[in-house]
């Protein structure tokens, strides 16, 4: 835990104790390889909508950019290495009813210090199915949707995410959860 | 670029009525794009949702989720989940390390990402 016990003394952390700076070290390493510099999306302005209705009474969306499990497309367990092939380039949706085998092996996550042996580490259906149950929210809708992992932001800003609005307003949601992976 | 997708998507909806809130562990992804709403992690990237077989971690993160959401003051808005990866925090200096890169495994590398961009783009194109 990163909160201070009552009384504890306070003690400096190691320099590299930060948040990994992820833009610099991609930057570096595509530079290294030969590769030109990434533009990552940067915007001065942020919209921001309140939630209107109490969770315990909102219809809860889940956005994932988890792959659909592609048996024809090779190794996508646990620990696989890249694997460009199980990448998908349209939105998809499935059922919150149903449990899903959505993987990973399409991006990069940290494949030394974890092997996304556990779904519920970048899919939280579960976890909010349960919170539905308990009241913590209203209702979980009726579809999770899955959001491409694309390079060009234009791409993901007038198609992909012009396709999730429409298919969270079809849901009749309150609210979503977004979960990289 | 998962997170950025999220983040450019965060900011569709939001824009367009539906409140948001990222789940996530590339801290300074998510806020140079700017998002409403952000619950950092600092996981290692693959764990946004908590750490691995730790129902009680799963829990939590989605809770303190629920929090920002519901709690949020204005847009911009992070919380750092107090839950960490290892007292260690050696695994951050690893991701992406170039220093444990010869020339001839850096010339690997690119080989191998030529070949990845390639079954991309064929994969893209074909969809």
């Amino acid at each position: 835990m990163t909160t201070a016990a009552p009384g504890a003394k306070a003690v400096f952390a190691v320099e590299h104790d930060t948040p990994i700076p992820y833009m610099q070290r991609t930057r570096d390493y595509y530079l290294a390889l030969g590769f030109a510099a990434y533009r990552w999306a940067h915007f001065a302005a942020v919209p921001f909508t309140p939630l209107r209705t109490p969770l315990s009474r909102a219809r809860v969306g889940l956005i994932t950019t988890a792959a659909p499990y592609q048996p024809e497309v090779g190794d996508q367990g646990p620990g696989a290495p890249y694997n460009a092939a199980a990448k998908f380039y349209q939105v998809y949706s499935v059922s919150t009813e149903s449990v899903p085998d959505v993987r990973i092996s399409h991006v990069g996550y940290d494949r030394l210090h974890t092997s996304a042996a556990d779904m519920n580490t970048y899919l939280p259906l579960a976890r909010m199915k349960e919170a539905a149950a308990a009241g913590r929210i209203g209702a979980l809708a009726p579809r999770l949707h899955g959001a491409p992992t694309n390079r060009s932001h234009r791409t993901t800003m007038e198609t992909d995410a012009v396709e999730l609005l429409h298919r969270s307003r079809e849901d009749e949601i309150d609210a979503v959860v977004l979960v990289p992976s | 670029m998962c997170h950025q997708t999220v983040s450019l998507v965060a900011r569709h909806l939001e824009a367009h009525g539906i409140p948001t809130v990222i789940m996530g562990c590339a801290k300074d992804i998510v806020e140079h794009c700017g998002v409403p709403r952000f619950l950092w992690s600092d996981f290692p990237l693959g764990n946004s949702a908590g750490r691995p077989f730790d129902l009680e971690s799963q829990v939590q993160t989605l809770e303190l989720a629920l929090r920002v959401l519901e709690s949020a003051p204005a847009a911009r808005t992070t919380v750092q989940s107090p839950l960490r990866w290892n007292a260690d925090a050696a695994w951050k200096r690893d991701y992406l390390d170039l220093t444990k890169l010869s020339p001839e495994k850096i010339a690997e590398r690119r080989k191998e990402f030529e070949v990845v961009k390639a079954v991309a783009k064929a994969k893209r194109e074909g969809s």
